[in-house]
Order: C-alpha cells, then sequence, then structure tokens
C-alpha cells in the first residue's frame, strides 16, 4: 500500500473537511478544520462573560392566590437577588395551564417584576386553547435570535404537533384537556416544523462557526422519553443546521427535571420548573449521575427552582439549578460546567 | 342403626372422601375457568383500571385544578408495589389508598374519598396496573417512572 505523506494526509482531510462543512452531514468544528489545515489554532469566540438567568413551567391556574403564583414570585425574587445580576432573563414555555389568557396575564404580571428584561417561548399547555393567539398577542414572537456580548441566541416554539383535532370535530377546550396531559396518546409528537428550520437555516447562516450559539426550546432536542415528549421530533434537522459550530449549550423546559445530555457539539440541559416537579422515565438517563433526588410530595417546594448560566470569556459554561429545596446531590449542587 | 352403625358409617364416608380428595386434589378443586370466563374477568379488571385512569386525570377531585396525573403521568411514581409502608407524610405506616387520599387532600385540596369506594378501588387498580411486574424494593434515591408504555392508554382498551 502506498504511503500517504503527512502534507499529502493534510491536504486530504482539510479537502474532506471543507466540503462537509457545506454539506453539513458531518462537519467538523471550526477548532479541528483549523487545527488540521495548520492555519491557527483556533477557539471560539471570546466573549465578554456574563450571566443570565433561566425560569419555565410555572403552569399558573386561572384560580386566585393559588400556590403556583407564590411559587414563581419566589422565582422571580430568586432571580432579582442574584448577584451580580443576569444580563437577561429566559423563560422556557408553560406559563399557563390550560392556555387562558387570565392565566398568561397573570404570568406576565409576575414575570414584568424581573428587574432585567426577559424572553420568552410558549409550551404547549400555552397554546392549544386558541392556538397561540392570546400568547402572541401579549409576548409577539415564538421563535427569535439576538446577540449578546458575543453570544448568539436562538428560541424555537417547539411544541407543534400535526392537526389531530379537526376529523375528530374537537371543541378548543377539548383539544387543549387533552394536550394538558403529559402521557396524551392521541395527540402525537411535538416539533418545530419546516417554517421554522428554514427561518433557523437562514438565522444561522450569517453567523460564523466560532460564535458561541445558546439555543432554547421548550422540550429537548434529542429523544429522550417521546411517551411524554421529552423530545422534538425534527431535532436532527435542528441539530444538523446547529452542526457548523464549535460549540452549542441548548437549554429545555417541559421536564421539570435536572437532566443533562450531549450530542456532538450540543451540551443539553433540562431545567427546574416552579410548580410540580416529574419523575425520571423509565429509561436510562445518558447522565445518571446528573440528576435530582426524590422529592419530597410534603414539601411542595421540593423539585422546583430558577437557574443562573454563567458564562466566561471562553464560552466555558457554568449550569446553576438553584433547587428551592435540597435536591441536588454534591456533584451539582454548586452547578454543572457546560 | 345404633351408635356403633352411625360411627362405623361415618368412618367409611371420610375415609371415601378422603380418597376422593386425595384423587382430586392432584388435579383440580374445581373445574378450571372457561377462557370465556377468564377474559371477561380481565374485562372486568381493564374496565377498572380505565376508571381509574379517568380520575387520576380528573381534576374535579381537587379543588385548585390539580389532578393525580399532572405529578405522576402514567401512574408514575405512585409506587402502589411499595405499600404498606411507613411514609413520612402521613406520619405512620399507611396503605396506598391512605397515600392516594393525602394526595386528594393536600396537594389537590379536595375531599377524601371513601376507602371501599369504588373510585378508590379503580385509582389503585390503574396506579397497581402500570406497575405490574415491577418488584418490590426499598425505595431508591430518585423519583422514576412505572413500566414503560410504548403507546395507547397504557392498558388494553376499546
Amino acid at each position: 500500500m502506498k504511503k500517504i505523506s503527512r502534507r499529502q494526509f493534510l491536504g486530504y482531510t482539510t479537502k474532506a473537511g471543507a466540503a462537509t462543512m457545506f454539506t453539513g452531514i458531518f462537519a467538523p468544528s471550526a477548532t479541528s478544520f483549523f487545527g488540521l489545515g495548520g492555519v491557527a489554532e483556533a477557539a471560539t469566540k471570546k466573549i465578554k462573560p456574563f450571566n443570565f438567568a433561566v425560569l419555565t413551567d410555572a403552569h399558573l391556574y386561572d384560580i386566585k392566590d393559588h400556590k403556583f403564583d407564590t411559587i414563581l414570585e419566589k422565582a422571580v425574587a430568586d432571580v432579582n437577588s442574584l448577584n451580580p445580576a443576569p444580563d437577561f432573563v429566559l423563560y422556557g414555555g408553560d406559563l399557563g395551564q390550560s392556555g387562558k389568557e387570565s392565566e398568561l396575564l397573570k404570568g406576565k404580571k409576575i414575570l414584568d417584576k424581573l428587574k432585567m428584561k426577559y424572553r420568552i417561548i410558549p409550551g404547549e399547555h400555552d397554546w392549544y386553547l386558541d392556538m397561540g393567539k392570546s400568547w402572541r398577542g401579549l409576548f409577539g414572537d415564538e421563535n427569535w435570535s439576538f446577540d449578546h456580548n458575543g453570544v448568539h441566541f436562538i428560541a424555537l416554539n417547539s411544541i407543534l404537533v400535526p392537526d389531530f383535532w379537526t376529523m375528530k370535530n374537537l371543541t378548543p377546550r377539548e383539544r387543549m384537556g387533552l394536550m394538558e396531559e403529559l402521557e396524551c396518546h392521541k395527540c402525537g409528537l411535538w416539533g418545530v416544523g419546516s417554517k421554522q428550520l428554514e427561518w433557523l437555516a437562514k438565522d444561522v447562516k450569517k453567523v460564523t462557526p466560532d460564535t458561541p450559539v445558546v439555543i432554547m426550546t421548550h422540550s429537548p432536542l434529542w429523544d429522550y422519553y417521546p411517551r411524554w415528549n421529552f423530545q422534538t421530533y425534527d431535532a436532527p434537522q435542528i441539530r444538523d443546521l446547529l452542526r457548523k459550530f464549535d460549540k452549542v449549550i441548548s437549554i429545555h423546559g417541559h421536564v421539570h427535571q435536572v437532566v443533562y445530555n450531549e450530542i456532538g457539539n450540543i451540551k443539553s440541559c433540562g431545567l427546574l420548573s416552579t410548580s410540580w416537579p416529574w419523575p425520571y422515565p423509565p429509561v436510562d438517563l445518558p447522565y445518571p449521575l446528573i440528576r435530582q433526588r426524590r422529592a419530597d410530595p410534603g414539601d411542595f417546594e421540593d423539585g422546583l427552582g430558577a437557574h443562573n448560566v454563567q458564562l466566561k470569556e471562553d464560552f466555558a459554561g457554568m449550569m446553576q439549578w438553584r433547587a428551592f429545596s435540597d435536591l441536588l446531590p454534591e456533584n451539582i449542587k454548586q452547578g454543572l460546567k457546560v | 342403626m345404633n351408635r356403633n352403625h352411625k360411627m362405623m358409617l361415618a368412618s367409611i364416608v371420610s375415609t371415601v372422601a378422603a380418597g376422593v380428595l386425595i384423587v382430586t386434589s392432584t388435579v383440580q378443586a374445581k373445574p378450571p375457568r372457561s377462557d370465556a370466563q377468564i377474559a371477561q374477568e380481565q374485562a372486568l379488571l381493564m374496565q377498572a383500571v380505565a376508571k381509574g385512569d379517568g380520575l387520576w386525570h380528573d381534576g374535579s377531585l381537587g379543588t385548585n385544578g390539580l389532578a393525580c396525573g399532572n405529578c405522576h403521568p402514567d401512574g408514575s411514581a405512585s409506587n402502589p408495589h411499595t405499600f404498606p409502608k411507613f411514609q413520612s407524610n402521613l406520619g405512620k405506616v399507611g396503605t396506598l389508598r391512605d397515600m392516594i387520599n393525602w394526595c386528594i387532600m393536600v396537594p389537590m385540596q379536595g375531599k377524601a374519598l371513601a376507602l371501599d369506594s369504588d373510585e378508590m378501588t379503580a385509582m389503585e387498580a390503574y396506579s397497581t396496573f402500570t406497575h405490574r411486574g415491577l418488584a418490590i424494593a426499598p425505595a431508591k434515591d430518585e423519583q422514576h417512572g412505572a413500566i414503560p408504555v410504548a403507546g395507547g392508554p397504557g392498558y388494553p382498551s376499546q
């Protein structure tokens, strides 16, 4: 067999690297691409360090002085007390429980007490009574992106299901009622849909691969437990579109629990709710040590919390689940490097 | 028949009875149930499970909108197979039915079901059916799901 010189090898791999970067089938990170070519040991672009907070899944009911109101208030106060103060807050969906405008309004009133600006995405509980009409009226776009201190933030509405109601002649309330059940087996799998995929492709086109990226969705961008929609059906396409980036931090609501996964360049963190914790589904966790402990049913704040994410200059992240009770094992009590 | 005759007869009867017992006990005490009977009994159980599923997801058992299913999808983490046990929120060794009523009364702020009601039996049937086959083991330090459900309601239904 003919020997391949180092120079030739580098030439081949660089070409292969360049080709695959364009096709997006297998794109090496910017670091490895430049590393192989010997041009520069390019790392992720430097950012101006900052922290941001995340809240999600308040599931507010249209009932006066409901206990979940108090817990969301507590989460808002917790975020307001953070030192250093977060630059902004992200909200991961399911502000309301049954899609009523009154629930969303109540939630907005509480979130408006945040000292910093916040951006929000919908969850299925916000959506299926009026197909997002109230939510859009109060909060605007369901998918968006912005740049902050050198990081590109993206958010998508991942709770869109194919129409299961028209054929069955369901009323809006009946449709919402089915979607309210986590284990609804008549509702189908969620995703972001082709329109948002097109939007995402366009959005990331202008962003260079060495840019740090944070993406927020309601549901996880990996197949965790589809039975409970702990998934996003078109997550593989989303991951393909994000593959060109050196590193992506994905944060998601919906699971009401600490859960972590890594797929390729994506580090994915599940969030605590401010309503109730969910048990781990009957599948193996990809990172079994990164999980919460059993919550005490007699302690209404156990299993719930807020979140703070610190990002350093080199985009090294520290994800902190700020549990309201003694929920976290020692290994993640201070946070998790992401 | 004098007393001796009576005793002799009783002795013969018991011997015959014992003989019959020995013979029949190696087969069946009763004739086996037909497949149709078994299917009917199973269908009745599934009716109770389905009724329990309905109640499990019925917010009207409480007064603050919450249903059992909010925290326990597919019956998860209700751990029926581990009861009776000491439950700190009950402050005693309690049964699954005690725990169901605690959840209705405290987190859901509703009215307890009668322990011998059809509703309570149905709730217990749903919780237990979603954990069928799981080993009785000391609680692990995490909340975990019931048995995996591939599709449908998780039990045979129409």
